[in-house]
């Protein structure tokens, strides 16, 4: 009997403490963010929309499609189209497509991106009304400029090495010459090297360099 | 934070508060202005424009008895969809966030849009369900609310002239006897839903209010039994305090223990207790107000066992039941329900006033009295009485209806700030604590409440 009195004063005690912590959160400024009025303030390594950058200081665009993120993706939700330039002998981009409806968001294609070309915005707001529109082409997927300087600068990334002027590599042996004292990204010869199995023609019609399965 | 620049969260506390004044002034306004019309300006423009008339005489009447029905049927939707919008900011502070903010301005009108998103949307008839009794069930449901709050009308407005006729020399017993009316509203909607979870939540409903009921209404007996009335108008005004010590303005409500400790204080101060007496009537008189505490804190609790509050919303809870009885329920008969369940916690937080604090009674003699609102009503009637209308008010209501709803809102805040903190009971602890703990300890109240009522 004396047992369940103290027990039950307890009981209430505990209820009161409870209730007085509750209450005492009342004068707590509310921790929400009013959000599509205030947009979170969201760190440079967010993992949101993949885009691609353009050098933020010459607006080329940084992909030399060495494929590795397509290679990487886990999803198989990049599909690169390219073609083998015939004044540079380099790949040159035609097409460039995110699946987002795919894609899972990993970042490796991030991580393996020798020229910092693909790289994760802090944009989280894509909900669309069908599934086409989430598969994101080249154009939609290329930031501006000043897009590109804004994600450098938050991301910390070094700025890319402008490419070297094109109609100075018009000829064959002047652009085999200039390679090695190119200050292009390390990752491009051995890239080109790798990804392309040296047996294309250059300049065939766009359409038969393509390579979707690697 | 944008609200760093205020410390204490006052911005948010703020925007509560004046959330509350305008739609209490809203709620408030509008059953004032129905019960006016009806209630005084319809019967003397029938009057005057047919003096002399048996005839326009008894429509006249029979006009002026309508005033309480239209008072709680103007008065329980707005006040719904009120209580829905400050539970929903009320919890909203209590658990660090904004709460709905976005619907008209500061979202005033969250419930509002609400209210009528629901009223058109589809009525869906579950698949296999009893479509008659499907339908009958928000009714039985809602009904019985409406008919309950119309005697505690007369207690929270001073016995105005106009509700005098819904008070009942056995008021609280009516209340009592309709407030046990919904379950059988709950049980028919979870069986007609053909739905097995909506079937256990009306089932466990119906167990939870049998159980919840005897401690509920043994403390109310308990009380009437301490004051000596049925009757919501004399228990209200029996509390009302004066500025004399022998039954000081708070002090004098039930939940003091009915007047014993001004009583007690007043022949101490008198100096008409003398040696041992000093000490023994002292311990009488509390021990009286400790039962009489203890008895509020029972009805509470039975209370929001009896309409489903939180730690006791076993028929509708989210995580085991989907939502209980009221699953298979869309559109206007779900917002049925809605209504009912909120109108059910506004009454009963209205029996709490008027049993235990002191029903419409200024808590301290002299601040916001009638004198007081008299003073704010004479310009008003004034004016009135120029243009050839009936006075618009009188203190004594005012002050009534005002320190009625006052204290009723600071139950149903306490109710918000209850549901934001206790977590929902197991229904095997439910039951446990209403059979072996609520009822022996109400039935030991009882007992003792006897004694020491002759004793103090």
């Amino acid at each position: 009997m004396f047992a369940l009195v103290g027990r039950s004063i307890e009981s209430l005690y505990q209820v009161a403490r409870g209730l007085k912590t509750v209450f005492k959160h009342t004068v707590r400024p509310p921790i929400t963010k009013n959000f599509p009025d205030d947009m979170p303030d969201l760190p440079g390594h967010f993992r949101g929309r993949l885009a691609l950058a353009v050098n933020p200081q010459t607006s080329e665009h940084l992909c030399i499609s060495c494929l590795q993120c397509e290679r990487v993706c886990p999803d198989k939700c990049i599909q690169i189209t390219s073609h083998k330039s015939p004044e540079t002998n380099k790949p040159e981009l035609i097409e460039f497509k995110i699946d987002h409806g795919l894609c899972m968001f990993c970042g490796l294609c991030t991580e393996v991106c020798p020229t910092s070309c693909i790289i994760n915005t802090n944009d989280f707001e894509m909900a669309d009304y069908t599934r086409e529109s989430l598969v994101y082409d080249l154009k939609r997927l290329t930031l501006s400029q000043d897009e590109s300087a804004h994600y450098f600068a938050k991301k910390e990334l070094p700025m890319p090495k402008p490419k070297p002027p094109k109609p100075a590599a018009k000829p064959a042996a002047p652009a085999a010459a200039a390679k090695p004292a190119e200050d292009k990204p390390e990752a491009k010869p051995e890239v080109k090297a790798e990804a392309k199995p040296q047996d294309l023609p250059a300049a065939p019609a766009p359409e038969s360099p393509k390579k979707e399965e690697q | 934070m944008t609200s760093s620049a205020v410390p204490y969260n006052l911005n948010e506390i703020g925007k509560f508060f004046l959330l509350s004044g305008v739609w209490l002034g809203i709620i408030f306004g509008a059953v004032w202005a129905a019960c006016w019309a009806v209630g005084m300006l319809v019967p003397q423009l029938i009057l005057n424009a047919y003096p002399n008339d048996p005839c326009a005489l008894n429509v006249a009447n029979a006009i002026r008895l309508l005033t309480p029905l239209v008072g709680v049927m103007v008065f329980i939707p707005i006040n719904a969809m009120y209580m829905v919008l400050a539970e929903r900011r009320g919890l909203a502070l209590f658990t660090v966030r904004k709460g709905p903010n976005r619907v008209g301005p500061d979202g005033f009108l969250q419930t509002a849009a609400d209210a009528v998103k629901l009223l058109f949307k589809e009525n869906i008839n579950p698949h296999g369900g009893d479509v008659l009794m499907f339908t009958l069930a928000p009714i039985i449901f809602f009904a019985p609310s409406v008919f309950g709050a119309i005697p505690l009308l007369a207690a929270v407005t001073s016995n105005h002239d106009l509700f005098k006729i819904v008070n009942l020399p056995t008021g609280i017993f009516y209340v009592l006897a309709m407030s046990s009316i919904p379950v059988v509203g709950i049980v028919m909607g979870g069986w007609a839903s053909n739905n097995k979870y909506s079937l256990v939540g009306g089932l466990r409903s119906a167990a939870q209010a049998i159980s919840y009921e005897i401690p509920l209404v043994l403390a109310i007996i308990t009380t009437c039994f301490l004051v000596g009335s049925l009757d919501v108008v004399n228990i209200a005004q029996m509390q009302k305090g004066t500025d004399n010590l022998a039954s000081f303005g708070f002090l004098n409500w039930n939940f003091f223990g009915a007047g014993a400790i001004p009583h007690y204080l007043d022949l101490l101060m008198q100096g008409k207790l003398e040696g041992a007496q000093v000490v023994t009537s002292a311990f009488w008189s509390l021990a009286l107000a400790f039962c009489c505490i203890l008895l509020c804190g029972i009805y509470l609790t039975g209370a929001c066992a009896e309409i489903n509050r939180i730690p006791f919303d076993l028929p509708e809870a989210e995580s085991e039941l989907v939502s209980g009885y009221n699953t298979e329920y869309s559109g206007i008969r779900f917002a049925i329900f809605f209504l009912a369940e909120f109108t059910n916690l506004f009454i009963v937080s209205t029996v709490a006033v008027v049993m235990w604090f002191g029903g419409g009674a200024t808590p301290f003699p002299g601040f916001l009295d009638a004198n007081t609102f008299a003073s704010i009503a004479t310009p008003f009637n004034q004016a009135l009485a120029q243009a050839g209308l009936p006075p618009l008010m009188d203190g004594q209501t005012m002050s009534g209806a005002f320190w009625a709803i006052f204290k009723t809102y600071a139950l149903v805040y306490f109710a918000i700030l209850v549901r934001g903190t206790l977590p929902r009971f197991r229904i095997d602890q439910l039951l446990d604590f209403g059979w072996k703990k609520l009822i022996p300890l109400s039935l030991i109240l009882l007992l003792a409440v006897t004694y020491i009522r002759e004793l103090v």
